[in-house]
This record gives structure tokens, sequence and C-alpha cells, in this order.
């Protein structure tokens, strides 16, 4: 599989599980994420992917395992020490602060004295249409300036890693391909974590992929190799979901 | 442009129907008592708004409803009260609480030191209940044969003395220093057990950096100078506060009623309320126990007696001020406006009001705090992972909101009589307006307060003028609340979930 | 274990799940006697009369707490209103007797053969008042159910019950309801009159006791009961099962109406007054006290609350002085902390620890033998 050494793993989980109220969520996952690269879990919808980004951060701290952020424990502290630690997150449903303007949203992020100002301007060179709307409050934003926001967020302070949850989700192609280009861009200066139902666009980015299924983690390893496991990705991911190998195949047919 | 035009219409219909209410009142009730009624209800609004507004604020980012804010209106005017007349009372009791302050101040400081500690996982659970109940019996040891009632009682003889000419005469001497100072040390120990039990030894999930000692050793030092001060002037500084002037006297109180309801708030927030966010029901539960309690406490200290707290020398002289500039030059208890004689005390409530108002209004929309109450009200949990410890955030609001209420308290005290209901009506009309309002909204608050208390006035008004039922008075505001949450069920300000 | 929660029919089971609770009613029933015994002083004087006025208040009020539960307990709802119910039964019972009956008695008279049982014709009509006004404050209280959730309702609640109380103190009807000062010397026949009678006022409402428990257990086993439980847990799950929760919570309510306004009706019989405090907060307070120091969600737990805070205001004045509620509220306050299933829940969780406990020996027992 991947031939990095373990201390080279930014983060890594061992077997956590987590339940929600009485409900055993996550059934022992494990995966690990190298440094400077991205990683993305694929998995079907209520597989617990969002549930491992918020384990890993202890929005909902896992009862068991280990999770290991740059060789430190970190499974049970609050969730305000471990984001502390240099954990960015873009939550899915761009979770924006609806009712503070595009300038709080950032400011709020802010961890000490003049972060925003430190990286105002690599911010709005990703994102050139926040700066027009500095102003204006969340909820007048549309959907895709909305994600734009939940990510530029995660960018005012120095953040180690970044827990992107489905930033495609809902947006259109165009703003897809912005966001993909962004997130490229990112990650030559940070690890990152991606949750990514858009196989096409997940394939396209990222180095390395875990499966999620039913709270547990039954795969992972290199991208370049599972893009043409057709059997692994219909197996987990549905039939839905064309490889790359189905796709260049199904065009020489039309050819 | 359609949600601005919707906006605009609505605005000037609410403006609409405001300017027809005034000229129909103003009509029916004539010039004179229209004003005078129309100044008695903003004093009731900001009352109100000064208990709502913490209320409204703790409801919006926590979802608790504090059924005990009546009884912290009340206290904050005991407390300032008691500066104000009987500060033998908070003299003899400041140099324990500092003391204990000081010993649970160390935190930082021991911290990281215990967390790190490798103990057995029996212990790690054990000790911090061994420490906070050994912590809690050295309190308890502290306290044994201290007199705080004899305190407490001087203030019914101070109240009566002090027009008399000699305020001193009936102060309960303090306890003589030989004796006392075990007991600053015990509770001193009691806080430092209390901060080993928050500290939490051995705990691995417990996170602590080592910082420097000048950044935590500050705040102890500070405090343990303070404890000494506090020491040294338990003698003096009651007849001291007693010889100042009435105004700085009565500026003191104030400052001493928001610093109490600050820490109050606090330490119920922490203790009480913290651990049953799990259990939201049992909050209300527990806040109405508390309000049970506090009650009796100040039964138990100062006897179920109603007192009459003297209104400060800047409005306390006798005579008519014509205008506000000789009112702040003479300090006349009554002024002059457009032919209506009002208290200046209340015009001064009127202010409090206002200026907390637009104190709240700042620091809503300009401070960093401000932003964070108003990200958490929608998202607690996004605001914890950009790295914010939301549960302090919760804590600081609860214990702002307590302030105010506290504010509120001693601001009424010169004019209301001072007992232990004093609190009860303006929490439910609190609560009231808070509904009315919008749960969460300062806005609101500000504007269902003043509804409520023009509605109070002018009830009141019309039924003593047409000698209906005063029921209907007390009935206006309740009626207000049913129409407005049938017409709108978030409240004015509110916002739908 | 399931099998607990299954009920069985017929009335030979019934007996036989409830005899803790019928073994209990008996004992009360006797005590009279015993005490009678034991003093030498007659059933309606003395100790005897003493000690069963505590048990009437006792009775009365675990009925009231019960009703409660059935809201807060049972049905999830926080009402700060339930005090309207049972002083709305108090004042209908009071006015209508005070008022209505004299004026009844003297023009008409109902016999059956030859005994004159218009004074129980009048008392049925009466109670029958009693039930119609519960009813009606039930359904007021569920109508704003429908729009309102969570703490706005819960606000609501005490906004319409201070209305009441409002109307109940206003001093323009200080002739009928006497405002402030309530209502006071309502005619009783004398087989029903508290300082003559005490003996069949305790008797009627051990017997009130007995039966609201009864019928009330009956409720909230039956399938309408589950479905109100099941609302608590979940209204969007039951909405989409085809239940509406707007129907289970003003059944709920209705009921939890019915029960406390018969207790109130009989409070203000037993005390021959009906005052403003009936439909104050106090009072509501007072029930949600007693529920949760008894234990939330269980019909046995709100009875013994009552118990407890009946026994505390009899004896903490003499243990701690005029202070003691200073006392009784700490206690309270370490109830919610620590015994969030009051005492009623946090003995049944503890027992039911430790017969798992002494199984699990038990099975171990089994196994070594097994294996000897």
């Amino acid at each position: 599989m991947s031939t990095q050494t373990p201390q080279n793993d930014l983060l890594v989980l061992e077997e956590i599980h987590t339940f929600i109220g009485q409900f055993h969520i996550l059934e022992g996952v494990s995966l690990r994420v190298p440094k400077d690269s991205i990683t993305v879990m694929l998995g079907r919808n209520g597989a617990g992917k969002t549930t491992t980004l918020k384990s890993i951060l202890g929005l909902t701290p896992p009862q068991q395992g280990r999770v290991i952020f740059d060789g430190m424990e970190i499974q049970g502290k609050h969730a305000y020490n471990i984001a502390n630690l240099g954990i960015g997150y873009v939550p899915e449903h761009r979770a924006i602060f609806r009712a503070l303007s595009v300038m709080e949203n950032l400011k709020l992020a802010e961890r000490k004295k003049g972060d925003f100002d430190k990286h105002e301007e690599f911010i709005f060179n990703l994102f050139p249409d926040l700066k027009r709307l500095y102003k204006l409050p969340g909820n007048h934003l549309s959907g895709g300036q909305q994600q734009m926001l939940a990510v530029a967020r995660a960018l005012v302070p120095d953040n180690k890693l970044l827990l992107i949850d489905e930033p495609s989700e809902g947006l259109a192609p165009i703003l897809i391909q912005q966001m993909m280009e962004a997130i490229r861009i990112l990650s030559t200066t940070t690890t990152i974590l991606l949750v990514e139902q858009n196989f096409i666009m997940a394939s396209q980015l990222a180095q390395r992929f875990t499966i999620i299924d039913d709270g547990k983690s039954p795969h992972s390893g290199l991208m370049s190799d599972l893009v043409n496991d057709t059997e692994l990705v219909h197996h987990y991911l549905g039939a839905s979901i064309k490889t790359r190998k189905e796709m260049e195949l199904s065009h020489e047919a039309e050819n | 442009m359609k949600p601005k035009t919707k906006k605009i219409i609505t605005l000037s219909i609410v403006v609409l129907v405001v300017l027809v209410i005034t000229l129909l009142l103003y009509k029916v009730a004539g010039k004179e008592p229209f004003i005078r009624t129309a100044l008695s209800g903003l004093t009731l609004g900001s009352l109100f708004f000064l208990v709502a507004a913490g209320l409204t604020l703790i409801f919006g980012l926590m979802d608790v409803l504090n059924f005990a804010h009546g009884s912290m209106f009340m206290l904050g005017a005991y407390m300032g009260w008691q500066l104000y007349t009987n500060p033998t009372f908070i003299f003899a009791l400041l140099p324990h609480l500092l003391a204990f302050a000081t010993g649970v101040m160390l935190l930082p400081l021991i911290k990281p030191t215990l967390v790190r500690m490798k103990l057995p996982e029996k212990w790690v659970n054990a000790i911090p209940k061994i420490t906070l109940v050994l912590a809690l019996l050295l309190a308890v040891f502290s306290f044994i044969g201290f007199d705080i009632l004899a305190y407490a009682k001087t203030a019914m003889v101070a109240a009566s003395i002090a027009t008399a000419g000699n305020p001193f005469a009936e102060i309960t001497p303090q306890e003589p220093f030989a004796t006392y100072w075990i007991r600053p040390v015990l509770i001193f120990l009691s806080g430092l057990l209390v901060a080993i039990a928050s500290a939490k030894p051995g705990n691995k999930q417990e996170f602590a950096v080592r910082e420097r000692l000048s950044k935590t050793l500050p705040v102890p030092v500070i405090f343990f100078s303070l404890t000494i001060l506090a020491l040294v002037v338990r003698e003096s500084a009651p007849k001291a506060v007693l010889l100042m002037d009435g105004n700085l006297r009565f500026a003191i109180a104030v400052l001493v009623s928001i610093i109490f309801g600050f820490v109050f708030g606090q330490v119920v927030e922490i203790t009480l309320i913290r651990p049953l966010y799990v259990r939201p029901t049992f909050i209300i539960i527990m806040t109405l126990g508390l309000s049970y309690v506090i009650r009796e406490l100040v039964q138990l200290l100062w006897d179920p007696l109603a007192y009459q707290m003297v209104r400060p020398p800047f409005a306390a002289q006798p005579g008519k001020a014509a205008n506000l500039l000789e009112w702040f030059q003479k300090g006349s208890s009554t002024l002059n406006i457009f032919g209506v004689t009002f208290p200046t005390y209340r015009l001064f409530v009127i202010a409090l009001g206002i200026v907390m108002f637009i104190f709240i209004t700042i620091l809503m929309t300009r401070s960093r705090l401000g932003m964070i109450i108003r990200a958490g009200v929608q998202d607690p949990q996004m605001v914890e992972a950009l790295g914010i410890n939301v549960k302090s955030i919760f804590t600081l609001v609860f214990a702002l909101g307590v302030a105010m209420a506290a504010l509120g308290g001693i601001g009424a005290g010169p004019f209301l009589p001072i007992q232990p209901l004093m609190g009860d009506q303006y929490q439910t009309q609190g609560l009231i307006t808070v509904v009315i309002g919008g749960m969460g909204s300062y806005v609101g608050a500000f504007v269902g307060a003043m509804i409520l208390g023009m509605a109070r006035a002018f009830g009141d008004y019309f039924a003593l003028k047409y000698s209906l039922s005063t029921a209907i008075a007390e009935a206006s505001t309740v009626i207000i609340m049913i129409i407005v949450l049938l017409a709108r069920p978030q409240g004015l300000f509110g916002k739908k979930e | 274990m399931l099998d607990k929660y299954l009920t069985k029919p017929g009335f030979g089971a019934a007996v036989k799940r409830e005899r803790g609770f019928l073994i209990f009613i008996l004992l009360m029933f006797i005590l009279p006697f015993g005490i009678r015994a034991l003093t030498g002083s007659g059933l309606n004087e003395g100790v005897t009369k003493f000690w069963q006025g505590q048990l009437i208040t006792f009775f009365i009020m675990a009925v009231f707490a019960m009703s409660y539960d059935l809201l807060i307990g049972y049905g999830g709802i926080l009402s700060f209103g339930h005090a309207a119910s049972f002083g709305g039964g108090a004042y209908t019972f009071a006015l209508l007797t005070k008022w209505w009956a004299p004026r009844f008695l003297e023009s008409y008279r109902v016999m059956l053969g030859s005994v004159n049982i218009s004074e129980g014709i009048v008392l049925l009509l009466i109670l029958l008042a009693v039930l119609a006004v519960s009813i009606i404050i039930g359904l007021i209280f569920a109508a704003t159910s429908i729009r309102l959730k969570g703490t706005y309702f819960a606000m609501l609640t005490l906004a319409i019950s201070s209305a009441f109380y409002i109307l109940i103190k206003a001093t323009d009807f200080h002739q009928w309801t006497g405002a402030d000062e309530g209502l006071h010397g309502i005619p009783l026949p004398v087989w029903l009159n508290p300082t003559q009678n005490r003996f069949t006022i305790y008797v009627v409402s051990l017997l009130f006791l007995m039966i609201c428990y009864l019928v009330m257990r009956r409720m909230v086993n039956s399938p309408t009961g589950r479905v109100i439980v099941a609302n608590r847990e979940n209204e969007d799950r039951m909405r989409m099962i085809g239940y509406n929760p707007v129907t289970y919570r003003a059944i709920a309510f209705v009921t939890a109406s019915i029960f406390a306004g018969f207790s109130g009706a009989l409070y203000s019989i037993w005390n021959m007054s009906a005052s403003p405090t009936m439909m104050s907060a106090v009072t509501t307070v007072n029930a949600l006290i007693m529920t949760i120091m008894g234990g939330m969600g269980t019909l046995i737990g709100p009875v013994f609350g009552a118990a407890i805070s009946q026994v505390i205001q009899q004896f903490f004045y003499t243990w701690f002085g005029a202070r003691w509620p200073l006392v009784f509220g700490i206690l309270f306050m370490l109830i919610v902390m620590f015994l969030p299933y009051g005492v009623v829940g946090t003995w049944r969780l503890q027992g039911w620890k430790v017969k798992q406990g002494w199984q699990r020996f038990l099975d171990l027992f089994k196994a070594k033998k097994a294996a000897g």
C-alpha cells in the first residue's frame, strides 16, 4: 500500500468507537493522514464520515481508540483545545454564522490577534468574491459564496490540518471547479483530510483514500490504485459512480 | 429589493400605530397626566429592561431560563444597600471571599503539574471528590463562630442612626485579629482544594499548557495582596465609607452590586448550571430551587422585613429644579418637565436603562465577545470548533446577565422597599418582556420592556381615573403577551427556527 | 423483564400487580384505629384527629402531584399553569356550594323513597361542574400548545395561570370570591364536615387517592398512555406513524386537569375554603417539587414526594426554626443535582443494579455447580 513511514503521518486514528446518544456510530475506524497530502474519506451517506471528522475534533468524542495528532494523543480533550492545536474545520451544509457579516465571520476565526491580517491577502486571492461581499451579513450570501466563506474561515489561523466536509455539496459545476482549484492551492501549504461524495472531484484531488462503510474503515490506500479498482468502487460507493477506466472505456465505445 | 420593501412597509405601519396610540393616549389623558404617566412607564420599562436583558442573553445563548433572576435582582439591591448604609457587613466578609478567590486563582499555576501527574485510575476519579468534600469542610470550619448575623443586623440600626447623626455608634466591632486570622487561612486552603479538584490531577483528557510564571502568577498575587489589604482595613474601612460623600458612596454601592452580581453569576453557572446542560428541564427546576434558597438566606440575614434605602444626595435635596442643569447643580429631588413635577431619581433610573441598552448594543455589535455570542446563538459547536472555549463564554454571559439584574436591583433600591420578594414582580415582567421581544434578542428586550412599562403605567392611570379594577392593569401585560404570542409565536424580534 | 411492562388482563392480575399499593391503602385505613387504640382518643378528636388531618393533606396533594407528573413525567410537558386546574376545581366547588347550593336546597327537595337525597344530588351536580371546568381549563392549555413549544409554551402557561390568579384576586368580584382573603366558611353538610366528622373526610380522601392512582395507572399503561409517552420521546416520529401529537397532548392535558380539579375540590372541602394561593404559581411549584423529589415518570414517585414534603413541613420547623425552608431548599437543590430520578427512580435504578448483581452471583454459583 503506502510507502510512507508512520513518522510522516500528521494524523492517525486507531480503531475509534463513537456513540451518539445510544447509537454506536463508529465501530472501529482507523485512518492515516500523511503530512502535506490530501486524503479523502469516501463512503455512502450515513456511513460515518462526518462523525469521524467530529470525533477527531472532539465534538463527538470517541469512547474508545486513539486519535494521534502531530505525535500527541488528543482523544477526549475539549474541542477548543484540539482546534487550538492547529486543526481547521469546514463543516458540511456551509455552516457559517448567518447573523455575522463576512468580515465578522473571518475575524471570529482568529486565534491570535492579527491572524486575519496576516492571511488576508492569501484568502482574498483565493476567493476574490469575498472581498466584494466583505460587509454583507452571512444570510445574504449565495450557497457558493457561503461555502467559500466556510473554507476561508478555516484559513484565517495557522492550521496544520484542515478537515473539509463535502465542499462540493450542492454547488454549480463551475463553482466546483473553483473550489477544487482552491483546495489544490491549499494543499501546498497544509495537510487536508477531505470528505467528498463527488468521486471525480475526490479522485482528481486526493493522493490517498479511506473508505468508510457502516462505521468501519474497510479499505484505504493510494488514490491511484482505487481509480482502477472498479469492483471496490462499485461495492462501496454504488454502481452509479464510474471509475476513470470505465469512463475511458465508454468514451472509446462511443467513438 | 423585495425583503427591503417589506421591511419598510412593516416599519412604517409600526411607526403609524405607535403614533396613533400615543396621540390617543395624549388626547384621553390630557397633557400633564400623559407626561407623568409616560415617564413612570419609562422608569418601569427601564427596570424591566435591566432584568430582561440578562434573561434574554442567557436564554438566547444557552437555552437557560433563569428563574432565579428576580432573586438576583433582589440580592443586588441588598448588597448595594448594605454598602450604602452598613458597610461593616461587606467588609467583614471581604477577607473570606478574597482569600477563597486567591486559592481558586492558583488553578492555572498548579494545573499543568497536576494534570501531568501519573496516578492510578482509581485515584484520578476519587481525588476531585475527596478534595471537594474537604474543601467544603474547611469552608464550614472557617465560618464556625463567625457571627455574620450580627454584622447583617447592624443594618437596621445603621439605617435609623445614619440620619440621626452618629453613624458609628452601632457598628458591630470586628472580631479581634488574634482569633480572626485562622478564618482566611482556612478558607484559602478550601479555595486551594477547589482548585486542585478542578485541575483534575492525573486526568489524561485534560489539557494544560505550561505557561510562563509572568503570565500565571500576577492574578493570584493581586488577589493575595487584596486579601491582606481587606484584612488590614477591616476595622477602618466601614467608617471611612460611611464618612464619604453620599454620591461617591452610592457610586461604590452600584459598583459593589455589579461586581457581586458578576462573581455570583459565575459561581452559580459553574457549580449549579454547568453540570445540568445535559438535562435542560432540570436547569429551570434548579434555578427555581436556587431562588427559594436565596430568598430564605436573605430572610435569615436581614429578617423578612422591608427596608427603605435613603436616596443618594444627587436626587435628594429639597426643592424643585426648573431644568436639567439646575438639577445637576443643586441635586434637587424633583424636576420640572414640561410643567410636570417628576422625581429626579426616577430620571436617573431611566438614564441607567438607556445607557445599559447602548452598552449592550455596542458590546453585541462591536466587540469580539458580542460576535462570539451572536455566533454561539446559532451554532455553539462550530464556535467551539474554531478554538473558542464556549463553556467559559456561557459562564461570562450568565455572569453579565446577573450583573445587569443586580444593577437593576440597586438602581431600584432607593425607590422600592427593599425586601426579599422585591424581585419577583420584576422577574415575571422580565420573562414576559423576553417572550414578547423574542428570546435572545436584546433589541426585543428593550422594545418589549418599554411596551410593558407603558402598559403598566397607563393601565394603572386609567384604572385610577375611571375607578376600574387594578386587575386590568395587572393583567394588561399578560394579555399583551398572549396576543403577541398568538400572532407571532417567536416574539416581535425573534427569529423563526 | 419485558412482561413486567405488559399488562395482564383480569381483576385478579390487577390486584396482584398493585398489591404493594393496596397494602399501603389498607394500612392507612387501619392507622386511625391504631392510633385510637394506642392513645385512647376518639376517631374525631385529639391526636387521632390531628394525624388524620396531616394525612388528608398528604392524600390530596399526592393526587395533585400525580396529575402533574402525568404532564411533566409522562408527557414531557413542562407546564407552569397546573395550579389553574387545582384552583379552578377548588373555586368552582366553593363558589357553587356557597352561593348556589343553599338556594337550590331551599326551593327543591329530592326524595328517594323516604330518604332525602337532595344534598347528594347537589353534591353530584357540583362535582359535574368541577369536571366541566377542569376539562375546559385543560383544553385551554392544550390549545396553546398547538402553536408554541418548549420554553415559549412554558411561559404562556405561566401567563395564563397568572391571568386566572389575577382574576380570582380581582377586587371587582370581592362579594363573591372574597378577593385576596379567599372564600371562607363553605357550608357543608354535617356528615362531610372536616371539623366534626374528620374520619369521613379521611376515608373519602383515602379512597380518592386509591381510585385516582388506579385510574391513572390504568391510563398510563393503556395504548393511549403509551402514545403520550412516545410523544415525549419523539414527536416527529409519532406524527410520521400517524398519531396526531396535538390530540394526545390534549388528552394528557385534560386528564391531568381533571385529576387536579378534583383534588382542588376535595382540598376546598377539607379546608372549607378556597384561597387565591391555590391558583398561584407557588402551588404549581409545590407539585413540581413533590414530583421531582419523588421521581418523575412514575406514579408512586409523586406520592412519595408528597409524603416527604408533608413530613418535612411537619418536622423541619421544630428542627430548624422559622428558617426551615432554607434547609428544605438546599435539600431540594441537592436532589435535583444528584438524584435526577428522584427518590423512587433512584431506588429503582439501584434496586435493579442490586438485583442484577444478585442474579450474576446466582448464575456464577450455578455455573460452578454445573462444572462440578
